[in-house]
């Protein structure tokens, strides 16, 4: 109940030290369906869940590309990501016209979460919705961060945001040891591996719903076409990740 | 006194430079890039400023020199500087390379004579980045050139023979140091804004290293200096 006396706008305290518009921000984060991303020593594979508002309608996408280096994936409110996702593809423009080489990735997750804790701290103000799964490469290396309406970012290995993302975490967490190493091919099917534990039952991985992009350090960011995902979902028959640990 | 442009508040276009820097020679080399420039800065046709460092180090593996208006060279030196400084701001460890500053440069130049008010200056970037060499010459317009030798001012009409015929780009450090000085030696003779005391540095794998200032070798003790031979002519 004390919750909604602190709770009316960002520039207000509560006793034990929260900022709950900034809470109940996140919480929007997690209403969102799940997309994932993870790591080896050579590329960045994100995956995640499309949702159809009904029938009639198409699915929504969660990726987009920043630029040819680097892409995101969204959870949350999808107008909150486009304002983020055009403000990285005009500075990763920009940086391309002043230095002709590309954005920094780390670089440009500290302009957003700095844009991000702006909206934190102002009466007329309000947190974005939505985080963001940042994947990128440059001379510093692979990376994948994660965003939070907070303007907090982290680095991962691998990570996992959205409804029902815990129980894919808890794939990584079993398994993330093997994601250095890991050949393109295994990564993809890791990261579907883990989505798959992520959805209802009723539900099925199919062309359709399933979103999977990826990066490299010699591979622009693409994604993958209808055909390629439906042969990968058919791989996830034979697919183990135990399989992998006897190749080593 | 009042001035013209403080009345209508106009803004002054740099029309001509005032304090000069002559020519710039770079060479790239096996293993590495150098650049030699003289130590005079002219105040027109007068040699006011002896003994001038006219090469910067930008970062541990840049480079930059330039011919032209001096007071601009000084504030290139502070803009590029203010790049490297952004990595401290940003504490992630990412560092230009050599071609983003050649590159902001021409950026940064080509902006000014957009305003037709230009950054008086031929700019020479030099540097070493992951085992590959790197030159490029941004000029007064913000044309970008990426080169394996590069000269600017008068060094472009004397000395490109001299390096055409004594160096190519798989020589070695002391053969490219010898053209350099060379060049220079001809650019004294002939160039009457030029100086005989000169200056290199190079960039390579273990960074950079600006060298002391040296004379140029010129001779003048030709007989017919110490001689007069022709003057027998006229009194006769």
């Amino acid at each position: 109940m004390l919750k909604h006396l602190y709770d009316t706008d960002c520039v207000t305290w509560s006793p034990q030290g929260k900022l709950f518009q900034v809470e109940y921000a996140m919480e929007a984060v997690k209403q969102g369906s799940i997309c994932l991303g993870l790591k080896s020593n050579e590329n960045v594979v994100l995956c995640s869940l499309k949702r159809q508002p009904s029938e009639l309608a198409g699915y929504q996408e969660k990726q987009f590309k920043i630029d040819d280096h680097m892409a995101i994936a969204i959870a949350g409110l999808t107008a909150d990501a486009r304002v983020l996702c055009k403000y990285m593809r005009t500075e990763c423009l920009e940086y391309k016209y002043t230095y002709e080489s590309h954005h920094p990735v780390g670089r440009l997750v500290f302009k957003v979460a700095e844009k991000s804790q702006h909206k934190t701290q102002s009466g007329a103000k309000r947190p974005y919705g939505v985080g963001l799964l940042v994947a990128g490469i440059d001379p510093n290396g692979v990376h994948l961060f994660e965003t939070c309406p907070s303007g907090n970012y982290y680095e991962y290995k691998c990570q996992a945001i959205g409804s029902r993302s815990q129980a894919a975490r808890t794939y990584f967490e079993s398994w993330f040891h093997l994601f250095e190493k890991s050949t393109l091919e295994q990564l993809i099917l890791h990261g579907l591996s883990a989505i798959k534990k992520a959805i209802m039952e009723d539900e099925e991985l199919n062309e359709k719903n399933v979103e999977v992009g990826i990066l490299g350090k010699n591979l622009k960011f693409t994604h993958l076409n209808a055909q390629e995902l439906k042969d990968y979902i058919a791989k996830l028959e034979t697919f183990s990740p135990n399989s992998q640990i006897q190749q080593e | 006194m009042i001035f013209n442009s403080e009345i209508s508040g106009q803004q002054q276009h740099t029309t001509s430079p005032v304090v000069t820097g002559g020519s710039v020679i770079a060479l790239v080399y096996n293993g590495g890039v150098i650049v030699g420039t003289d130590t005079l800065c002219s105040y027109g046709s007068m040699a006011a400023f002896k003994n001038v460092q006219k090469i910067a180090q930008i970062s541990k593996n840049t480079i930059y020199a330039s011919s032209g208006e001096f007071s601009d060279f000084q504030q290139v030196v502070k803009e590029l500087a203010k790049i490297d400084r952004s990595a401290l701001q940003y504490d992630d460890g990412v560092h230009p390379s050599p071609k983003d500053y050649g590159n902001f440069l021409a950026r940064l130049s080509y902006k000014k004579r957009c305003k037709i008010n230009p950054l008086y200056l031929q700019n020479v970037v030099a540097g070493f980045h992951n085992g590959e060499r790197y030159l490029a010459l941004v000029d007064i317009y913000g044309t970008y050139l990426e080169s394996n030798f590069i000269t600017t001012g008068f060094a472009s009409y004397f000395c490109k023979a001299i390096i055409s015929n004594y160096w190519n780009e798989n020589c070695t450090l002391d053969q490219a140091k010898q053209v350099i000085r060379e060049c220079f030696k001809v650019l004294f003779c002939r160039d009457c804004r030029a100086h005989d005391v000169i200056q290199l540095a190079y960039v390579d794998e273990q960074g950079t290293h600006i060298e002391e200032q040296e004379r140029v070798d010129t001779k003048w003790d030709f007989n017919g200096f110490k001689f007069r031979a022709n003057e027998k002519l006229h009194t006769q």
